[in-house]
Formats: C-alpha cells, structure tokens, sequence
C-alpha cells in the first residue's frame, strides 16, 4: 500500500522493441494477414529486386547520358544557354530568400508559442532527400564538370539568400515576399527578353517547370477570387463565379488545350493581337486549375464556423477584412492537401501540352528513342523509368512538404 | 388595485435609465421576424449609462436575438434602436460605428484559432482603429493583466482552458475601448470551476463603469451585479425591475415560474 503511494508514477512505461514482437503484431496478427504476408511478401521483394537490379545493373543509360540536355531543356537553343545558367542563379536567390524568410516566420511563431521548432538533423536530412537526389541523379548522367559546378554554385547561392534573410529582422524580411516575385520574373526575363529565346522554344523539364510554376501563381489567388465570388451576396457575381467554376470543371483539360490552340483566335477580335502559343496554354492551365482551386477553397469557407465572422463584425471590422484577416487564413489551412494535390495534377497535367506539339520533358522522353542510335532497340523502357523518377520525386516532393506544412500550422489540433 | 397604474409603472421601469440617468441604449418597439416567426414582438427597454442590465428567460425567447440585434449581428425589422445618440439603419457607416463601440462576448468564446491572444486582441485595434503595432500591444498586455491572464499572451486559443478563453474574449473586446458590452450567456459554456473568474472579471468590468447588457441564468450575478433585471419570455419583455425585487417579489406569474424552475 505504502509502496504503491511511494512508487515513482511519473515514469512512463517501457516498451520493449522486439523485433518478434514487431512481425507478430504487424504481419502476423491473424491468420488472414498471415497468409496475406506470406503470398504478398516474396512479390514485393521480387518486383523490387527487380526494379532496383534494373536500375543499376541493366538499364542502358546513355540514351539518358547522350540527350540530357534535351530531357532537361528540349530545343532551346544552345549558344543561349548562358542565359539559363544565369536565370537559375537568380531563381536560386530569390526561392531561397523566400524560403529563408518563411522559416524565420515560423520559427519565431513557434518559440513565442512556448513550443520552440527542434529540427533534429535526421528530419533535415529527410527534408532535403527529395531534391538532393533528383539534382544528384540528373548530374550523374551531366558530362563535364562545369554543369556540376554551375549547378552547385547555383545552389550555393540559394542557401546563402536563405541564410540571410533568416537573420534578418522581421522587419527587414518584409521586403522579401515581393523580391522573391521579383526574382522569378527576372529570371523569366532573363531566359525570354533582350533577345532571348521565347518561350515557344523551350522544353523539357525547363518547359514543364514554367507551366507548373507559372499556372499555380495565377491560379491560386485567382481561385481564391472566385471562391470567394461564390459567396457574395450579390447575385450576378455569385452567378458569374459559379458558372465558371462549373464550366472549367466540367470540360476535360485536353478539350480546353486544343480549344485554346484552335479555336480562341477565331474568337478574338480581328486586330486584337493573339497571345502566343504557349501564353494560351498557360491561360488554359490557369483557367482549368483556377477552377479547381476555387472548388477547394470553398470547401475550406464552409468549414469555419458562422461564430468567426460574427466575432470579426461584432469587432467592427469591414468586411473584406473580416475576410482577409479572420475567414480566409483558417480556411486555407483547412484545404492545404487539398491544393497540394491540385499542384501535383496541374504538375503532371502539363504532359498534356504534347498535344499542341511541345517538347515537354514527356515528350523528349518518346522523341529520343526515334534517334538513329537508338531506334528499335526498346530504349523507351530506360527512357520513361527516368522522367516517370523525375516525375516522382517531385511529386513526393511538394507531397511531403505540405504534410510538413499541415502540422506545422496545427491544422486539427487547434 | 388600479391596472392601469400598475401597467404605466411597469413601462416606467422599461423607460427610465439606471446608471447615470443619461441614455446609452434605446430600444422602442423593436420587432424581429425569422420568416413567419416573430423573435421579437415590440421590445422596448432604455438603458442607461454605466448600467448593467441582466436579462433572463426561458431558452427560445429572444434573449440573444435581441443584443444581437443592438450590433446588427441580426436586423430588426421595425421599431428604433438607438446606440450612444446614432440610430441603426441600413446605413454602413453607422453600423460600423456602432460596432467599432459595441464590444460582445459570446458563449462560444469564438476567439481566432489561428492567431495568438495577442494578435487576437491586437487585430483590431490595428486594423479598424489603425493603432501602430507597438501600442495595441502594449493595450492588449494591460487588459491581459486586468483578466490575469498575462502569461497566456503568446499561446493559441486551442492551448487555453475555457475560462482563460473566454477572459481572453472578453480582454479582446475591451481592446476596442467601448461604450458598451453585450454578453450572451457567456459562461454557460463552461466547467463550474472556470465560471467565477470569468463573472468575476464581469463583475469588475461592471464596477469599473461599464455599461453592459447580460443575457445570463447566473442568477447570483444578477442579484449582486445587476441594476436592473429583465425578464423575457416568447419574444418580449415580461418584467423589468431592480434584482431585490424580482427576485423576492416577482409580479408575474411566468416571471415566478421561470424563478422557481432555475434557483
Ligand atoms: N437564424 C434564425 N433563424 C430562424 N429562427 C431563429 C434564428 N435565430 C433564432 N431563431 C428563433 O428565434 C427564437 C429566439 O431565439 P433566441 O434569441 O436565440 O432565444 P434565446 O437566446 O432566448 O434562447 C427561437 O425560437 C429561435 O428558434
Ligand atoms: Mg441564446
């Protein structure tokens, strides 16, 4: 009795890790997943076996090795290649800026909070797993030093911009956020204008990365707009917004492609200067995701409760800031994987630009195996394991981030 | 017994102000309809400066429709209400000033979640009141204080218990400085330990000078707080009178009804 009262309570109990322990509990609890264990086991191992003895012992990686650059930047001209190198450095900055800014944000969030971040260096090795990889992986097949050196310089400078501005004082970060824009439009400039090459001369990953990259910027705050739209309480807009929305959603983004390919000019007025091939394109990616993420985002407004917007009047505030500063922050953080998901379609979406014949990183990957050296000899298979890797890792990439993100925001705890 | 004097006596009791004497909160023939519902059946009621006005019912008879309506959370479909000399009409610009000098608590708390205490209290001064960061900070520290609740400044809504929630929420509308503070029900959300500090802050809000209307079954609050007690029942006032003697000896029968039911 004494003993019980005088027993140390607040040690919690010890959990032995055998591995016994472990198999029986995870792959032998019952005698349907045992049997399930048994036949599926050895498959997986035999397909992985596989895979992996694929990659490393047979596959005929030149075809990758001799038409790198094409994978990676298509027909883009090659004596212009200096400018890319110089828009990468620039993109380097400025993400990193960006980058380095938000996580002093948060960090300093956190240890206001009295919940300081402890980013051990096994969830920064995690972190960064992703994109250390896809870049090792691409330069392995580089030949030459110099891509690897400008490349690394590249990075180098990025984490420096990082470095910088997360010392920075909050008040100085606050000139980051328009920076960063600045930067990405610089580099956009640097690769299209002062006599560069437009944008209907690139390809690749170089291609794909700018429709991505671009769509997801105009789409996201233009989605926001008409999810908010939706909710207005002036009828035509709410009219307005929902036809939209269902029009974009309920046409298959290949339609709206050759829609936008074939069909818009004739719709313009006749001395209305047509955009560019690739403009249109990037305007159906915009249009088709913008859509999409109004849909998400809506769902994310009807989740905060009525008693938050009446909180937010009963203090005075106008509307659009009882919108701005109460309504819209929980309700994005109530659809990040949501919108995370919608920035992998879009991503792999983009694959569909082949239609109006652009060299996208897919397309490259079917064109070099008609090359003379290669044709006929079943090369697609080496071809298409590489983009579908880079396809992945980036994917699980921006997957992986938002999931960081979530529970960093404490969607669901708080 | 002469009814018809009794009747202008129990007008006079709606009418008259407490507190200073000087009017804050006028209501006369405030009619609110759901649909074909009638919320509110032609409430009149003045309430004075630096007066605290209980008001009890039984659930459904327009308690809360009726403060909501003084900040137009709800809008009253006829008669006038009147907030610190400016009518409610339709008129933006009134709505907000009246707003910006109305404070209410709510018996969800309905703190942000996504922002600390701080920038709870904070956001609105800022942005309506337009006070530079530093200041509304140093404001939201003092009322954090008078709540007791200063080491909670940097903590999210989530990590704090009910009663440290809803003091935050009412330090969060005291930040706006206002003339007036509607509650409604604002501890019947609560554990039974966490009630008192927050009728405690209530009750120092009310000796500070504040002019408050309650919607509260905390009975013991009304008697030792309140200037007047209103009754309401099926969306009017049944009887308004000062707590001693509506409570010892209530005039009408629903009013002696709903007392037994609740003490
Ligand atoms: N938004 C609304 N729509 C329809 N009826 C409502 C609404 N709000 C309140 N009511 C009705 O009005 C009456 C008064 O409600 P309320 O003021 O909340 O009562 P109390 O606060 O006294 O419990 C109730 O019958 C309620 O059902
Ligand atoms: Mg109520």
């Amino acid at each position: 009795m004494a003993a019980a009262i005088d027993a140390p309570a607040a040690v919690p109990p010890v959990r032995p890790r055998d591995p016994v322990v472990w198999l029986r509990r995870n792959l032998f609890s019952s005698w349907p997943s045992a049997v399930a264990t048994l036949v599926l086991a050895p498959a997986v191992a035999i397909t992985l076996f596989r895979f992996v003895r694929f990659l490393v012992v047979d596959a005929r990686w030149e075809i990758v090795r001799v038409n790198l650059a094409l994978y990676l930047i298509g027909p883009f001209p090659r004596d212009q290649v200096g400018r890319l190198w110089i828009a990468l450095a620039v993109l380097a900055v400025a993400l990193g800026a960006g980058a380095g800014a938000i996580a002093a944000t948060a960090r300093e969030t956190a240890e206001a909070a009295g919940r300081p971040l402890n980013a051990g260096w096994g969830e920064r090795i995690r972190r960064a797993g992703p994109p250390v990889l896809l870049v090792v992986g691409i330069l392995a097949f580089a030949s030459g030093v110099e891509p690897v050196l400008l490349t690394v310089g590249a990075l180098g400078l990025g984490a420096a911009a990082a470095a910088v501005t997360q010392r920075l004082s909050p008040r100085g970060r606050r000139a980051v956020p328009a920076l960063t824009v600045l930067g990405i439009g610089a580099s956009l400039a640097i690769i299209s204008r002062f006599g560069g090459v437009p944008a209907t001369d690139w390809g690749g990953l170089l291609i794909t990365m700018f429709y991505t990259i671009g769509a997801l910027l105009l789409a996201f705050p233009i989605g926001i707009l008409f999810a908010l739209g939706r909710r207005s309480t002036l009828p035509v807009v709410r009219w307005g917004c929902t036809a939209y929305v269902e029009f974009f959603r309920g046409s298959p983004l290949i339609t709206l492609l050759f829609v936008g390919w074939l069909i818009l000019p004739f719709f313009l007025p006749p001395d209305f200067p047509t955009p560019g091939l690739v403009t249109r394109a990037l305007i159906i990616f915009v249009f088709f995701t913008s859509a999409y993420v109004a849909e998400i985002v809506r769902g994310g407004l009807q989740a905060v409760g009525r008693g938050q917007r009446e909180a937010a009047q009963a203090l005075g505030l106008t509307p659009w800031k009882q919108t701005r500063l109460v309504i819209l922050p929980q309700a994005l953080r109530a659809v990040i994987p949501g919108l995370v998901g919608q920035a992998i379609s879009l991503f792999k979406d983009t694959t569909l630009v082949l239609i109006i014949g652009q060299s996208d990183l897919l397309a490259v990957s079917r064109s070099v195996t008609k090359q003379d050296q290669f044709l006929g000899q079943g090369y697609i298979v080496e071809s298409l394991t590489f983009v579908a890797i880079v396809y992945w890792v980036i994917s699980y990439w921006m997957s992986r981030e938002s999931q960081r993100l979530e529970a960093r925001l404490g969607v669901g705890t708080r | 017994m002469d009814t018809q004097h009794g009747q202008d006596e129990l007008i006079g009791k709606r009418l008259v102000p407490g507190g200073t004497g000087e009017v804050m909160i006028e209501l006369r023939g405030v009619e609110k309809w759901f649909d074909d519902f009638q919320a509110l059946t032609g409430v009149d009621l003045v309430v004075g400066r630096q007066e605290t006005v209980v008001i009890a019912g039984p659930s459904g008879s327009g308690k809360s429709t009726l403060i909501r309506c003084i900040n137009r959370l709800e809008q009253h479909d006829r008669g006038r209400i009147v907030v610190d000399g400016i009518e409610l009409t339709d008129d933006l610009k009134d709505i907000q000033e009246i707003r910006r000098e109305t404070g209410m608590v709510f018996q969800s708390f309905n703190l942000f979640p996504h922002l600390t205490i701080l920038d709870n209290i904070t956001l609105a001064p800022r942005h309506v009141r337009r006070k530079p960061k530093k200041e509304a900070e140093e404001q939201a520290m003092q009322l954090l204080e008078r709540v007791r609740i200063p080491e909670q400044a940097r903590k999210y809504p989530g990590q704090l218990s009910g009663g440290q929630q809803q003091r935050a929420a009412i330090a969060r509308s005291l930040a706006m400085e206002p003339k007036v503070m509607l509650f409604d029900e604002p501890t019947s959300a609560l554990d039974p330990e966490m009630i008192k500090e927050v009728l405690d802050t209530m009750e120092e809000l009310a000796e500070s000078g504040m002019t408050m209307m309650c919607v509260t079954h905390e009975m013991g609050f009304a008697r030792h707080v309140a200037d007047r007690v209103v009754f309401m029942s099926d969306g009017g006032i049944v009887e308004v009178d000062d707590p001693d003697t509506i409570f010892s000896n209530p005039r009408e029968e629903r009013t002696k009804l709903f007392l037994s039911q609740i003490l």
